[in-house]
């Protein structure tokens, strides 16, 4: 960390941390205080209100955590999330390594490209709208069915949607980029000489592969695991929509404790149920890996201690490695195309959902029919005509300013106080900065609503943005923390040797070269408030309706063509959001 | 001081390369351009060049990375253009080493011999000795990220001779290091290449590197090897201009070439041993330490001027010297005697013997 530190008083930052901790909090740690207050306020003291009404307080008593322990339908509950989440996990990591893999190692560039655009496109799509494409793909009237009909494979429509099965898909989906991104950033760091130096040693692609990049690249691994496998434990959206409402996940049960029998007690034992298994499944992971390396908050090398790993799977995999040279002699080349094609295909169905929902929306017929019999924009009239969709989405763009303002002001001084603070205790801030992307959503949401509920501010926009910017707040810590890091610190202080005070060098080194991150942040933020649903459930307590909420309503409801355009429309958003943060980065980097 | 005689590489001559007319482009640039070079058994064989000269794409293809456009590779008379990297046989040290860094010094080294299925016994004992010889027994169990430069440069020779290939590819091995290391460990590489008799095609943009370890050197240039030659010939008699000033400082005069008459600039009458036969304009070469400065006015074969600078660089004294006419020269003067130099703004001549000159043509 000593290479960022840079002290206003002009010291030279070549102490080591050790020192530097020991002398106490410099002035840049007081930027985490407005921060670190709201996060406190909107986040730590919402959980701790729902663990105590999970204990009945006043009467504390574990009389709940005992009935949820005891009771078949709970126990069933919670062997469905893990058997889900467990599932999915698996899939996605079966199907994202080779991905992964391409888009660090492939030679051809327009794959990289074209992988890159199916993995953060659809990450950056709401789930709702994803969620949504599912629908259209498989339900009775949908596409698939629609094609096998016409194939005349079969007779009449068969259920695809509503069971165990459309859930795993539609979730495995979701969460692919989310497998991918952590495995591409480890992978990104192995030297591609180590490989070469693996061939030249004797080593043939296989053998290669299985010795050296595969046992370098499991810290990645581990990450996404981890962080796929806890965000699977508290996913809502799309097991309410696309599952059976005879095989419910803990996030189901919470809501329908929640809000359909008011019963809070259950709900919030069992908030805590999921709240505890998520951070007891990150604690036995950070065993293994450190995850807030992963999210660009510790400067320490990726790989260098990750890489003591337990000796047994490493040999084992040099076992592996040596009989698959043995192999090499007998079998011809492959041609190495195999995951190339493999990740294409891959790439492709992550991105297909989206493109059918886009290229549907622009039919001209009433229902999903695939191909559509004609083109029109009768969806987007209809969008624009009807008064209920506008208000709703001026209520999203309104809510989600005010929470981008939030999250932008406290989150900059947050990064900039974690990047350049030095306080006793900065793990503990970057765990507490970091959780609300980590914890699941639906927990935080119903927690933050007792503490908006007893202010008054429930169903109110501004309630609402309250919890939005807690949820945007890491978002914003991490891409501006990113940036901080790169601004070299030789720029300020030759700036100071010009004779810029530190105010002066601020303004005039500081903030140009950080600007470009400051509105990708925003950005980012802004499209995560625009897109949420969870929270809107909870705290617009059914009096404000944004955009994704007046969607979820209506794919409730029945699935009406209209939703198609709004849903193109937000992935254009989430389009353009990228094109501009590219386009920023590549200027910076000129 | 690395390494023992081994028997097997010293009694049997292999290890001869042949590179024969190799094109490599990637788009429309051409990295490689018709690269021809004999290398035989237990040569020393630098590749000397700018970057982007297309040397380390020559080495990489040697290796098995980059597969020519056209061309042929040969070792030992057999084909390998096309084979893949792992059955080359051929020990390669790469820039920064390329340590597995999830393995240590022992599981690095046996793994050429892992990766050919030896048995574990023999594997042991292999990796011992060489560990023995490269002084590196007591940090066998360390991993690359413990050890200094000079110690891992140590692993990867021990990884890449393990398994007794008869060529070693070196990458600008001692790119990374500070300059007193580099010296040291270039030693340490010579002496190895005289006790072990391995052919060694060596990589680097370092001229000193190049000149001080080489029984030959190939100048590349854009793609193309200028010049082949012994050190002493690459100094002495450079083949062409890039040559000439590329490998050490040299002083290059615009001279007129008419009928055997060699005119300087101001028309002066100068000495060079070798010219080309016709008449043209051309480019004498002469190298600073060749350059005397004498005080004596008069002498005919020679350029007459004043000195403008001295720069004292402990062993020796480097002058400046400039004619009416603007053309500058540097003079480099061994400190060996008490002998007083010139001072600034003497009147000098500036001469050469013959033999220590190259016209060459633009």
């Amino acid at each position: 960390m000593a290479r960022t530190v840079i002290l206003p008083t002009g010291n030279v930052p070549s102490e080591s941390s050790a020192v530097a901790h020991s002398v106490g909090p410099t002035p840049w740690a007081w930027l985490l205080l407005p921060g670190g207050i709201f996060l406190a306020l909107l986040f730590l003291v919402p959980l701790a209100g729902l663990l105590m009404l999970s204990l009945g307080m006043p009467n504390w008593t574990f009389a709940r955590f005992v009935r949820i322990g005891g009771d078949p339908v709970y126990l069933a509950v919670l062997r469905t999330t893990l058997q889900i989440s467990a599932s999915v996990t698996a899939l996605a990591l079966v199907l994202g390594y080779p991905m992964a893999y391409s888009l660090t190692t492939s030679k051809s560039s327009s794959l990289r490209t074209f992988l890159l655009i199916a993995v953060v496109l659809p990450y950056f799509t709401s789930v709702l709208v994803r969620t949504f494409a599912w629908i259209v793909l498989l339900g009775r009237g949908g596409i698939i069915n629609d094609l096998l009909l016409k194939l005349g494979l079969i007779s009449q429509p068969i259920s695809m949607l509503y069971n165990r099965a459309s859930v795993i898909i539609g979730m495995t989906q979701i969460v692919l980029p989310l497998m991918i991104l952590p495995m591409y950033t480890v992978m990104s760091s192995i030297d591609e000489k180590l490989l070469r130096a693996a061939r030249a040693n004797g080593a043939s692609p296989i053998a290669a592969f299985l010795t050296v990049f595969l046992p370098l690249s499991l810290p990645g691994v581990m990450a996404a695991v981890l962080l796929v496998f806890v965000n699977c434990l508290g996913f809502y959206i799309t097991p309410a929509l696309l599952g059976s409402l005879s095989d419910f996940t803990i996030t189901m049960q919470i809501y329908s404790e929640v809000v359909d029998h008011l019963n809070w007690g259950s709900g919030s034992a069992l908030s805590i149920v999921l709240l505890v298994s998520v951070l007891a499944t990150l604690w036995i992971g950070s065993r293994f890996f450190p995850i807030n390396k992963l999210l660009g908050l510790s400067d320490e090398k990726t790989g260098q201690d990750a890489v003591a790993s337990p000796r047994t799977r490493k040999q084992w995999l040099m076992h592996l490695g040596s009989a698959a040279n043995v192999l090499d002699r007998w079998l011809p080349s492959l041609g190495g195309y195999g995951v190339s094609i493999v990740s294409s295909l891959l790439g492709t169905l992550l991105l297909l959902p989206i493109l059918v929902v886009a290229y549907l929306s622009f039919s001209s017929s009433a229902f999903f029919e695939f191909p559509a019999p004609g083109y029109s924009l009768h969806n987007y009239q209809a969008y624009i005509s009807d008064s209920g969709w506008i208000n709703a989405t001026f209520t999203s763009i309104r809510v989600a300013l005010m929470a981008t303002s939030m999250a932008m002001a406290l989150g900059a001084t947050l990064a900039f106080g974690l990047a350049r603070g030095r306080i006793p205790g900065r793990g503990a801030m970057v765990a507490l900065v970091l959780s609300p992307i980590i914890l699941p959503t639906i927990v935080v949401a119903i927690a933050t609503y007792f503490v908006l509920a007893r202010v008054g501010l429930q169903g109110t926009e501004f309630g609402l943005a309250l919890g939005e910017a807690v949820y945007s707040i890491p978002y914003v810590v991490v891409l501006i923390v990113a940036n901080l890091r790169d601004l070299n610190p030789a720029y300020e202080r030759a700036a100071r040797s010009l004779g810029a005070g530190p105010g002066a060098t601020f303004r005039t080194i500081t903030i140009p070269l950080i600007t470009p991150a400051f509105i990708v942040a925003a950005f980012f933020a802004f499209l995560h408030s625009f897109d949420d649903v969870v929270y809107v459930l909870f705290l617009g307590i059914g009096v404000i309706t944004t955009l994704p909420m007046l969607m979820w309503q209506s794919i409730s409801q029945g699935v009406d063509p209209t939703i198609s355009a709004v849903a193109t429309l937000q992935v254009l958003l989430a389009a353009a959001v990228i094109i501009v943060s590219a386009w920023l980065r590549r200027r910076k980097s000129v | 001081m690395l390494m023992k005689a081994g028997l097997t590489s010293a009694d049997v001559k292999t290890g001869g390369i042949v590179l024969h007319s190799l094109h490599k482009r990637y788009g429309r640039a051409t990295a490689v351009d018709s690269v021809s070079l004999t290398i035989s058994p237990g040569e020393f064989v630098s590749l000397l060049g700018p970057s982007g000269s297309g040397k380390t794409t020559t080495l990489m293809m040697i290796a098995g990375f980059e597969l020519p456009d056209s061309g042929q590779i040969l070792l030992d008379d057999k084909d390998i253009t096309r084979l893949p990297p792992h059955r080359r046989e051929l020990g390669v040290i790469f820039q920064n080493y390329a340590l597995f860094p999830h393995m240590t010094v022992a599981e690095n080294v046996a793994y050429p011999l892992r990766m050919r299925r030896m048995p574990k016994a023999e594997i042991e004992t292999r990796v011992h000795r060489v560990l023995d010889q490269v002084h590196l027994t007591a940090l066998a169990s360390r991993y690359p990220h413990q050890m200094s430069g000079g110690q891992q440069q140590r692993v990867a020779i021990a990884r890449a001779m393990v398994f007794e290939p008869p060529v070693l590819l070196l990458d600008e091995p001692l790119g990374a290091l500070d300059r007193k290391l580099r010296q040291h460990l270039r030693n340490e590489i010579k002496t190895l290449h005289k006790e072990v008799g391995k052919t060694m095609i060596y990589v680097t943009h370092d001229q000193d590197e190049a000149l001080a370890m080489s029984d030959r050197i190939a100048v590349m240039h854009e793609g193309r090897i200028r010049q082949v030659s012994a050190p002493q010939d690459i100094y002495r008699r450079p083949a062409d201009l890039f040559v000439a000033s590329f490998v050490g400082e040299v002083n290059l005069i615009p001279v007129k070439l008419r009928s055997g008459v060699l005119q300087g600039p101001g028309g002066e009458d100068l000495a060079a041993a070798r010219r080309p036969e016709a008449d043209m304009d051309a480019t004498l070469c002469v190298r600073p330490e060749h350059l005397r400065l004498d005080k004596a006015v008069g002498n005919p074969r020679g350029v007459q001027g004043r000195i403008v600078d001295m720069t004292f660089i402990g062993d020796a004294t480097i002058v400046e010297f400039r004619t009416e006419y603007g053309l500058q020269l540097t003079s480099k003067v061994l400190n060996v005697s008490a002998e007083t130099l010139p001072g600034i703004g003497d009147a000098c001549v500036a001469s050469w013997v013959a033999n220590d000159a190259s016209v060459l043509k633009e």
